[in-house]
């Protein structure tokens, strides 16, 4: 049987190729590993130069600002990814992950006080907007506003399209520190010099934007996966306390697992052929991250979730120039909720689950959930 | 105890006492430049790429078929690679040296 979250299995292993409708043209998305490095490390051939393209389909309906620096090619990217990158590492430091423990703790208190928590909306949600306040350097209340936005900023089932509002949002968050010498990421924008300029306001908009949509629902996604497959596999709390190695194995392997992120494209500058298809010039390929992580040739039973799986050559996380800004970040909040749900989590019961499915023309693909509805149960 | 020298681009290095454990860890643990082991040691990254010393690379062995995955696609990468996060120190490796490529 297909996996729900791989149904890219066959084609992976016949040519490596599956044609998708999008936009007006088929195309190809890369489903093997070595294939989308080759793709990640050839900028010139396969670029991200594209503004509102660099999902399967066009954004142009949520967003008019090119996001930075991901919608850029080195040399440009280079640059501007170098002024952000700082903030983006300060996850790594032990005293942030703190922060973001207490931010756990905090849910977690919620959590295992109530008879039923709805995991996507009532805990990952706010775990990702506040993880995001932390990062940012705002005032932990702002993050009530972007909760309020639902789990996708740009478009929500329940709630709708809304780019609108986080535009106007981030639009006034930036004039409104204009001037301000503090140590949050619109000031920081508002000083930000490239090339010897100040950037412009679109530019401080690209980069405040894709700050905004980039972790969102894949960090959702990662975190609910992580407790439905808690709740699923009890016996996998007691393997994780018995060596504190396998938090971070079981961080990483569930980034693989997940792949929250189905599709990144590129555009291709000159007409190319990609595994015997053709692109015309201006024509788009897609990589197929979760494809790639579940590589039969280069991962053993990669349907299964091996907590302590090392080597894990997986890239949840893309690969190469424009790999993940925020996966400092992400492994702060994988790493710091595995750890407190082994401290304090004696077994998570499962109510129901909903999954959450993308429909394309040629797959459906399991993406998270829709609803993940447990219980959770102290130590 | 055995030790453990990184030296760097620039010709600075850092040599580290009573070495345990995997390269990686110990390298970000004294903060050497270079050594970022963004993944926590599965393979994935490759930011904790180093080049054995000549002397040393018949002790540590070359790279496994799992580090050649990342090492293949890694700017520099020669056949003295490693990912330092997949050599653990041992009574064998007492001064060992590794250059890291990454500034």
């Amino acid at each position: 049987m297909t996996d729900p979250a791989d149904p890219f299995s066959e084609q992976r292993r016949h040519d490596g190729v599956k044609l998708v409708r999008a936009e007006g043209q088929d195309v190809p998305l890369l489903l093997r590993l070595r294939d989308i490095k080759d793709v990640c490390n050839d900028t010139q051939s396969f670029s991200n130069d594209n503004p509102l393209m660099i999902i399967l389909h066009s954004e142009a309906a949520v967003r008019d600002v090119r996001q930075l620096p991901i919608e850029s090619d080195p040399p440009d990217h280079t640059e501007y990814r170098a002024l952000v990158e700082p903030r983006f590492r300060r996850p790594k430091a032990p005293e942030y992950q703190a922060g973001i423990g207490a931010i756990i703790d905090s849910l977690l208190d919620d959590c295992l006080g109530s008879a039923e928590v709805e995991v996507v909306r009532g805990f990952a949600l706010p775990l990702q907007s506040r993880g995001l306040a932390q990062l940012l350097g705002v005032d932990e209340s702002e993050a009530d506003l972007w909760i309020s936005w639902g789990i996708h900023v740009f478009r929500d089932n329940e709630l709708g399209p809304k780019g609108s509002e986080l535009d106007r949002y981030l639009l006034a968050k930036i004039e409104e520190a204009r001037e301000s010498k503090g140590d949050d990421f619109f000031s920081e924008l508002n000083r930000a010099e490239f090339r010897g300029r100040k950037l412009t306001v679109e530019e401080k908009h690209g980069f405040a934007n894709m700050a905004f949509a980039g972790g969102r629902d894949t960090v959702i996604h990662t975190v609910s996966g992580v407790i439905a497959y808690v709740a699923q596999h009890p016996e996998a709390l007691e393997f994780l306390r018995e060596d504190a190695n396998r938090i971070n194995t079981a961080a990483e392997e569930f980034v693989r697992y997940v792949s929250p992120l189905t599709v990144i494209t590129r555009t291709c500058p000159h007409a190319t052929e990609v595994l015997g298809h053709e692109v015309a010039a201006g024509g788009r390929i897609g990589l197929c991250w979760p494809s790639a992580n579940r590589d039969e040739t280069v991962f053993r039973s990669p349907d299964q979730v091996i907590l302590d799986r090392k080597p894990n050559p997986h890239i949840g996380f893309g690969f190469g120039p424009h790999n993940c800004l925020g996966q400092h970040q992400a492994r702060a909040i994988l790493r710091g909720l595995l750890r407190a749900v082994c401290d304090r989590v004696e077994r998570v019961d499962l109510i129901a689950a909903e999954p959450e499915i993308e429909q394309e023309s040629s797959y459906s693909r399991q993406v998270g959930y829709k609803s993940l509805r447990v219980r959770f149960c102290g130590r | 105890m055995p030790t453990i020298t990184f030296t760097s681009q620039n010709g600075e290095s850092t040599t580290i006492d009573d070495a345990e454990g995997d390269l990686m860890s110990l390298a970000v643990k004294h903060g050497v430049q270079g050594i970022e082991g963004d993944c926590g040691g599965v393979c994935s990254c490759g930011t904790c790429h180093v080049q054995v010393d000549p002397a040393w690379i018949d002790k540590t062995g070359p790279a496994t078929d799992e580090e050649r995955e990342v090492l293949d696609f890694e700017q520099s990468a020669t056949a003295n690679s490693r990912l330092c996060c997949q050599i653990e120190m041992s009574p064998e490796l007492d001064g060992l040296v590794v250059r890291v490529v990454r500034s």
